[in-house]
């Protein structure tokens, strides 16, 4: 079963505003990860192993990941397309 | 109680290479009916044996010793009393011996010609064409043990019998004495608690594992005087043993000795409370370098004014400028880096860490024990483990596990607790220190050698 990227993401992202004792704001596709959202390195990296915890992928350990990530939806492609692609 | 009728001047005159079986055999001929080893393997089958058993069997395996006079043995046995018994054989016999834990038994390819004893304790065959002793070698025996692989990859190290009884304590008061055994027996820190009870005719106790509840049964059941231990087991036996068994073993323990981590303000006066009759000491040492020191005040680290001295045992320390301790054991020997890290705190340098531990975020440092020194203070959490989790954006991101009282207080909820340690490292703490990942588990993880381990597994 495909597992839905875009709800992971969203619950990943709220979850870490949630623990960094943030208000949880509602999440949408087109929101810029730093200047919207408020989102640092750290809430990224955060963010990105909730992401291997709910997706079972990490994108961003192998080095042929070099996309840029600016908006949410930036980053639910790139598992879209990681979860797409054979694992190698 | 009785003491052990072996005098130490007695011991000291017995050569060192075969001072653990002539230890064993002295005690047998003196007190037979005697117990050395209490080991508790499944819940019904109590096995005892006493020291006459243990000297028979030394004494039949010397005598295949001197039959083949291999390279040296390398000892696969599981039960302590077999160890033991390869051990003191193999010393009397002047044959190196290799005790190696399970995960280290790949290590085992520089001693491919040795003869490997298992727990029949008997001897195969020698390999034909292999290596046997030579006559005229005058190489002193020594013995292999694998160093715990806390930091990198366990390897092997050789150690003289000299050194590896060196911390043996001999003196009357020492003897006869129940110990806890829950190191791993292949282990540096294993070894020296039986070598300890072996030469001063104690009993060494073997709990069936090292789960809290085992351990305390164990130390109350036996009347056990000397608890060995790493802060990480004390911490779990006092946070998760049964209080009413543990009030029981604080009749009979007299003394606790910590060893293998830093132990902290906090875990030394809950020990003191439970265990007030026991002394407690903390030592330093490494499978590397033995016996550096040890402190007997009760409290965290060792005096600032230590530094440079020349300490009981002839070891200097001094500290490079990161703050990792450095080590010279004599005038002879050069200083060695023990990968330790030390903080001045008042006047005491206190263990901030393994330098390996130390988990690096977009470059910045993070002391795991310091983030755990934190999180303890928060009331419903029982013990922590903070690790270091790779991460592709920073490098590794802060991760914890955290184990919550049971039953927990009114009104708290573990989520409640978990956000509350969230808000007080965010409080305490530089942003990158926080913890990014934080679980709630029943059991903080363990090493084999009874360590926090500090990477994700």
């Amino acid at each position: 079963m495909k597992p839905d990227v875009t709800e992971a993401v969203t619950t990943a992202i709220r979850s870490v505003l949630h623990d960094t004792g943030r208000d949880t704001k509602p999440v949408a596709s087109t929101m810029l990860l730093a200047a919207d959202i408020g989102l640092d390195s750290l809430d990224l990296a955060q963010t990105i192993v909730l992401l291997e915890r709910s997706l079972g992928i990490d994108p961003f350990r192998s080095a042929s990941t070099s996309r840029t990530v600016r908006t949410v939806s930036d980053l639910v492609s790139i598992y879209d397309h990681a979860l797409a692609s054979p694992p190698t | 109680m009785p003491t052990s009728a072996l005098p130490t001047q007695t011991l000291l005159d017995a050569h060192i290479e075969g001072r653990l079986a002539f230890a064993i055999s002295e005690v047998a001929r003196q007190a037979p009916d005697r117990l050395a080893i209490i080991a508790q393997a499944g819940s019904d089958s109590r096995r005892t044996i006493d020291y006459r058993t243990l000297a028979v069997a030394i004494a039949a395996l010397e005598a295949e010793l001197d039959a083949t006079r291999p390279v040296g043995i390398v000892a696969r046995a599981s039960r302590v009393e077999s160890l033991v018994v390869i051990a003191a054989a193999c010393g009397r016999q002047h044959v190196h011996v290799a005790l190696l834990p399970y995960d280290s038994r790949d290590l085992v390819g520089e001693h491919n010609d040795w003869l490997e004893v298992d727990d029949s304790l008997s001897l195969p065959a020698a390999p034909t064409g292999g290596r046997m002793r030579l006559e005229f070698e005058t190489v002193p025996p020594e013995v292999t043990v694998a160093t715990s692989g806390t930091s990198g990859p366990p390897k092997l190290v050789d150690h003289s019998w000299d050194s590896l009884l060196a911390a043996a304590r001999l003196a009357e008061h020492w003897h006869g004495l129940g110990w806890l055994l829950v190191y791993d027996a292949t282990r540096w820190a294993g070894m020296q608690v039986w070598i300890q009870a072996m030469l001063t005719g104690g009993r060494l106790v073997v709990p069936a594992s090292r789960e809290p509840d085992t351990v305390a049964r164990a130390l109350a059941d036996e009347a056990v005087a000397i608890l060995p231990a790493t802060p990480t087991l004390l911490r779990r036996l006092l946070t998760s043993g049964d209080a009413a068994v543990l009030e029981k073993a604080s009749g009979s323990l007299e003394r606790i000795t910590l060893g293998g981590e830093g132990a902290d303000a906090g875990l030394l006066e809950r020990a003191h409370t439970v265990f007030p009759k026991a002394k407690i000491t903390q030592v330093y040492a490494t499978t590397e370098l033995g016996e550096v020191y040890r402190v007997a005040d009760g409290r965290p680290g060792f005096p600032s004014n230590w530094l440079g001295k020349a300490l009981p045992g002839g070891a200097r320390l001094s500290l490079r400028s990161d703050g990792e301790l450095l080590v010279r054991l004599s005038r002879d020997t050069a200083e060695v880096a023990t990968g330790d890290l030390v903080e001045r705190r008042g006047d005491r340098y206190e263990f901030t860490g393994r330098r390996s531990d130390v988990i690096v975020v977009g470059g910045a440092k993070v002391y795991p024990k310091r983030v755990e020194e934190v999180i303890r203070g928060v009331p419903g959490v029982v013990d922590v483990r903070i690790y270091g989790l790779p991460s592709g954006i920073t490098g590794e991101l802060v991760a914890g596990e955290i184990v919550l009282a049971e039953p927990l207080a009114d009104g708290a909820t573990p989520e409640s607790i978990r956000a509350a340690v969230l808000a007080i490292c965010r409080e305490s703490l530089e942003p990158h220190s926080v913890p990014r990942i934080l679980d709630i588990v029943s059991q903080i993880a363990m090493t084999a050698a009874g360590k926090t381990p500090r990477r994700a597994r």
